[in-house]
Formats: structure tokens, C-alpha cells, sequence
């Protein structure tokens, strides 16, 4: 039997921009544009999704007179993740019939 | 990169490649707090122990608030101004290590200034020491490492000098735990 694919996270940018934040400790919008590649606009769309979903929080303030907005991945979301890679892996490696 | 749907191995691999884009190289300027900490530490020792050995007076003494006076604030310009957009759990546990070793360090000169008579240059030069020590080994950076060491060993000249010249042996120590190696990182960051 194979796990359902999350399908919040099985979808380019949001999986790019997950796994970012699942191995830093927090990423600004400026640090994710630049990994991913991704248009401001798309990326905007994708972070808030993923921010509805409670998987990552996200804090806009100020750095000097610029806006800043600071991304982490929630425990929710960290739970979403290592369940989305298991599934993965069971597509990848399905259990062998006896 | 786009709102496309991947299939399984492409999944797997884009979080590999995300991962390892994450991992932190050694950049530019990452030498900077051993640089201002240190260079602060050698001006401000040499001046306390020209005063000191000129005039005798124990209130040149307080000259020592200088280091935090002048390095606080460059420090806090810096970090301001090289903002880099990300966070690693290394910048988390290097940042608590030197919190920690700050306030101790604060609190025991203190101690040492205001009420008791400690050997105060060997206990600061072994809690640097450590501080650079425990840094080196968390972003993997040996000369670092190495430094802490060194001044961890070095620390205990300070035992064995006499008088206003244990501050030379102090400022001494700090050029090769602080100062050398701080060098060696920005020369390493900008290959």
C-alpha cells in the first residue's frame, strides 16, 4: 500500500522552499528568491500557502528602512515534511511481496 | 522554479539539492568578531599597561571598559550590515557560546575590578580561549580551533608573569588566538 503524497508539498517550489527551511534555523524572503530561483511573485504565493497550511510562520519586520520577511519551518510542518519523504520512499522502495 | 508537479526520484532530488544549497561556505568577513574582539583587546591592553607602568595609579584600570566601549558597537554595526538572509543552527550555537562566555566574562572582571583580587588575565584568556576553541570545532575551521587551544595553554603564562608585564603576555595571546586567526578565515573566505 503506498502513502498519499502531500499535496501541499508535492509541488516544485513549495518542497524547494521546504527543504530551505527545514535545514536552517530561519530564512529571509531575499535567501529563498535566491535559492530557489523563483519569481518574487510566485514565491509570494507559494510562502503564503504554505503559511496557511501552518507549515512554516512567517514575520515581516524591518531590517533598517528595508522590510523583511523571516520564514521557519513550524513542528507542524516539520512533521508534514518527514511524513511527505517517508511516502517518498515507499513509491521509491515498495515493500517486497512475499 | 515554478508550481510544477514532480515525480518521486525528482522530489528526492530537488530536497537534496535544496539541502546542500543551504550548507554555509566560509565567506567574506566571517574572521571580522576576531578581528575587532582581538585588535580592541591588544590597543586597549597596551594602553592600560603604558599608563599603568608610567604612573602606578589603579584606576588605569578602568581603562579595561574601553574593549567592550569600543567592540560593542562595532560589533553591533557589523552585524547589522552584513545581514546574510539566513540562519543556520551553527550561527544559533556559536551566537549562544560567545553570549554565554561574554557574560561570564563581564561578570568576573567585575568581580575582579570592583571586590576581590583574581588572577583575572588567565581566567579571560582561558574562557576566550575555550569560546574560540568550541568555535573552530563547531564550523570546522582547525586554525580556529588550533588558536583556542594554543590560547587555552598559553593562558597559564599569565601565571607565571610578574606585575604589569602580565598584560604584554595577555595582549600577546590575543594576537595569536584572536588576531592570526581571524586573518587566516577572511584570507580563506575570499578564495
Amino acid at each position: 500500500m503506498f502513502a498519499s503524497l502531500d499535496p501541499l508539498l508535492h509541488s516544485e517550489l513549495r518542497l524547494a522552499v521546504m527543504s530551505i527551511l527545514i535545514s536552517v534555523e530561519e530564512a529571509d524572503f531575499v535567501y529563498l528568491r535566491e535559492k530557489t530561483g523563483a519569481t518574487a511573485g510566485n514565491l509570494s504565493v507559494q510562502i503564503d500557502k504554505l503559511n496557511e497550511a501552518g507549515y512554516i510562520e512567517v514575520e515581516r519586520g524591518f531590517s533598517g528602512k528595508r522590510t523583511r520577511t523571516v520564514c521557519r519551518v513550524t513542528r507542524k510542518g516539520m512533521h508534514a515534511f518527514k511524513q511527505y519523504v517517508e511516502a517518498l520512499q515507499s513509491y521509491l522502495n515498495p515493500p517486497k511481496e512475499e | 522554479m515554478e508550481e510544477r508537479q514532480l515525480n518521486e526520484k525528482e522530489s528526492l532530488e530537488l530536497i537534496a539539492r535544496m539541502i546542500q544549497n543551504t550548507q554555509q561556505k566560509l565567506e567574506k568577513g566571517n574572521g571580522m568578531p576576531f578581528l575587532v574582539w582581538g585588535y580592541t583587546t591588544i590597543v586597549v591592553s597596551l594602553l592600560v599597561w603604558y599608563f599603568l607602568s608610567r604612573t602606578g595609579d589603579y584606576r588605569m584600570h578602568y581603562l579595561w571598559f574601553l574593549i567592550p566601549l569600543v567592540a560593542g558597537p562595532v560589533m553591533f554595526f557589523l552585524v547589522r550590515k552584513d545581514e546574510k538572509g539566513v540562519k543556520t543552527y551553527i550561527d544559533r550555537v556559536v551566537g549562544y557560546v560567545w553570549t554565554v562566555i561574554g557574560l561570564t566574562g563581564f561578570m568576573i572582571s567585575m568581580v575582579a575590578i570592583f571586590f576581590w583580587n583574581l588572577p583575572i588575565l588567565f581566567i579571560i584568556i582561558l574562557l576566550m580561549g575555550s569560546g574560540t576553541a568550541i568555535t573552530g570545532l563547531v564550523i570546522r575551521f582547525t586554525p580556529i580551533a588550533v588558536a583556542g587551544f594554543v590560547g587555552i595553554v598559553l593562558s597559564l603564562a599569565c601565571l607565571f608573569t610578574q606585575g604589569v608585564d602580565q598584560i604584554l603576555v595577555f595582549a600577546a595571546v590575543f594576537l595569536m588566538m584572536m588576531v592570526v586567526p581571524g586573518h587566516i578565515l577572511n584570507a580563506k573566505g575570499r578564495k
